[in-house]
C-alpha cells in the first residue's frame, strides 16, 4: 500500500475521472489538486511530470520514494500503487 | 477455452455514448450484458467540454456529465461496465471467444462500438513533444495555457469548438485551416466570430514542422499554399484536431470487414460479416458521428441483438 496518492486535475478532464474511479474502486484514498481552482500549484505539476498534461497521479511508497504517472495508463498505475 | 470460461448473452467492446444506450435497452431485456472500456467511460462525449445538440437537455450540457448520465442509467438496469480493452474476437461456431486485457470471455453475440481515436499530424517535432507542448484533449490539457499563446491545427467542428473552449486559457489563438473555408457547422463559425480578438483563423495554410527548445514548443511553421509563403508562429503550445481514426486496428485479420478507411462494414440489421457481432456508433462505415445518431444506433443494435438471441437462446 502506498503512503500516499496525489492527482493534479482539471474540471473538465475526463482521464482524471477515470483515474479517481480506478483508485476508488481498488480501495485507494487520494487527494486531488485541482489546477482550475488551484492553478498556482500548476508549476508544481509540471515540475513532478515534465509534461503539460492531467491527469498526473504521485503516488508516494512506504520508503518515500515516489513515482508519477502522467495519464489514465493502469498497465503503470496498477504497479504503482501495488 | 473451455466450458468454464465465462458466458455472456453480450459482451461490448467499448464504453461510449453508443454502447451504454445499447447496454441500457440490452440491460432492460434481462440480456446479461458486459462491456469493456479502454479509455474514458463515455468516450469521446466524455472528453466533450459542452454538448449543444443532444435532444432533451435545451440548455446543453458538459460532456462529462452526459457520459456520468449515460453510465448511470445503463448501470441502473445491471450494465457490468469493466476497465479493460478487448484485444481479439474470434469466431467460434455460435459462441465468439473475446481476448481481454482481463482475460478471456465468451458471449452469443458481441456489439463493437469502439468509435474513434485523433488522427496525427505526422509532422516533424509533433512526436517530440507530446504532451510537452503538443495536445490532442483540450479538456485535459487547456489549462496548461492560461495567457499563453496557442496554435489550434483543423478546420472541423472538433477544431472550431476547441478553440473556442481554449479562448478561456489562451491570450490568443492562430487556427491553421489547410482548406480555403471551415467544414465546421454554420452556428460553431458563427460562435467563433465571436472570439475574433483572440483567435486569427489562417485558411490555406498547412502545418509543416514544431520546433522547440529545451524541451517546450517555442515555434510553428506553416505554410500558405496561395501565397506559396513559409509561416512562423512563436507559440508555447499546439492543439491537434484533424479528424478521427476508426479504432479497429485489434480486428485486424479477424473475419470482420472493413471498408477503405477501416470502419466496420454492417449491413441494415447493424450486424457485421462475422454473424452475431453487431457495429454502432463512430466505428460503423456511414455513421455520421454524432452522440444523438451513435446512441439512436446502440438502441437499434440492441433490438437487433434480442432478436438474434431468441432463435439461438
Ligand atoms: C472534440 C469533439 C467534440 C465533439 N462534440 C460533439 C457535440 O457537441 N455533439 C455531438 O453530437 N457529437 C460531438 N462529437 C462527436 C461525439 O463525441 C461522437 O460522435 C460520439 O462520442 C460517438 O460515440 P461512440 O460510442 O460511437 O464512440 P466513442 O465516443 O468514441 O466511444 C468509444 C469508446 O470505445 C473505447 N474503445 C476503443 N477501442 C477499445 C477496445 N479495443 N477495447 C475497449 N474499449 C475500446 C474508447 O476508449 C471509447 O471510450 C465530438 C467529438 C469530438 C472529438
Amino acid at each position: 500500500m502506498p503512503k500516499n496518492i496525489t492527482i493534479f486535475t482539471t474540471n473538465t478532464c475526463g482521464y482524471c475521472v477515470m483515474v479517481k474511479k480506478w483508485l476508488s474502486a481498488k480501495g485507494h484514498a487520494y487527494e486531488e489538486v485541482n489546477l482550475d481552482t488551484d492553478p498556482i500549484r500548476q508549476q508544481e505539476a509540471i515540475a513532478l511530470s515534465g509534461q503539460l498534461s492531467v491527469p498526473i497521479t504521485v503516488v508516494t511508497k512506504q520508503d518515500d520514494t515516489q513515482e508519477v504517472v502522467v495519464g489514465y495508463n493502469l498497465a503503470k498505475l496498477a504497479p504503482a500503487v501495488s | 477455452m473451455n466450458d468454464s470460461t465465462e458466458l455472456h448473452d453480450v459482451v461490448m467492446v467499448g464504453a461510449g455514448p453508443a454502447a451504454l444506450a445499447a447496454a441500457l435497452y440490452t440491460t432492460r431485456e434481462d440480456i446479461d450484458t458486459v462491456l469493456y472500456e479502454k479509455g474514458v467511460i463515455g468516450g469521446l462525449a466524455a472528453i466533450t467540454d459542452w454538448v449543444d445538440n443532444y435532444p432533451g437537455f435545451p440548455d446543453g450540457l458538459a460532456g462529462l456529465e452526459l457520459a456520468d448520465k449515460l453510465q448511470k442509467q445503463a448501470e441502473r438496469f445491471g450494465a457490468d461496465i469493466r476497465l479493460g480493452e478487448v484485444q481479439k474476437i474470434t469466431n467460434t461456431g455460435n459462441l465468439k471467444e473475446i481476448e481481454t486485457t482481463d482475460g478471456l470471455v465468451r458471449a452469443k453475440t458481441v456489439l463493437i462500438a469502439t468509435g474513434s481515436d485523433y488522427k496525427k499530424l505526422g509532422i516533424p517535432g509533433e512526436e517530440e513533444y507530446y504532451a510537452r507542448g503538443v495536445h490532442y484533449c483540450a479538456t485535459c490539457d487547456g489549462a496548461f495555457y492560461r495567457d499563453k499563446k496557442i496554435v489550434v491545427v483543423g478546420g472541423g467542428n472538433s477544431a472550431v469548438q476547441e478553440s473556442i473552449f481554449l479562448t478561456k486559457f489562451a491570450s490568443h489563438i492562430d487556427l491553421l485551416v489547410r482548406g480555403d473555408s471551415f467544414r465546421a457547422s454554420e452556428i460553431l463559425q458563427q460562435e467563433l466570430k465571436k472570439h475574433s480578438d483572440k483567435v486569427t483563423v489562417h485558411f490555406n495554410t498547412s502545418t509543416e514542422r514544431i520546433i522547440g527548445k529545451e524541451g517546450k514548443v517555442t515555434e510553428v511553421q506553416g505554410h500558405n499554399s496561395k501565397s506559396k509563403k513559409e509561416l512562423s508562429f512563436a507559440v508555447d503550445g499546439v492543439f491537434v484536431f484533424i479528424g478521427l481514426l476508426p479504432n479497429t486496428g485489434f480486428l485486424k485479420g479477424s473475419d470482420i470487414d472493413l471498408d477503405d478507411i477501416g470502419m466496420i462494414k454492417t449491413n441494415e440489421s447493424l450486424e457485421t460479416s462475422m454473424s452475431g457481432v453487431f457495429a454502432a456508433g463512430d466505428v460503423r462505415s456511414g455513421a455520421t458521428m454524432q452522440i444523438a445518431s451513435a446512441t439512436g444506433e446502440g438502441a437499434t443494435a440492441a433490438l437487433m441483438i434480442r432478436k438474434y438471441l431468441e432463435p439461438h437462446a
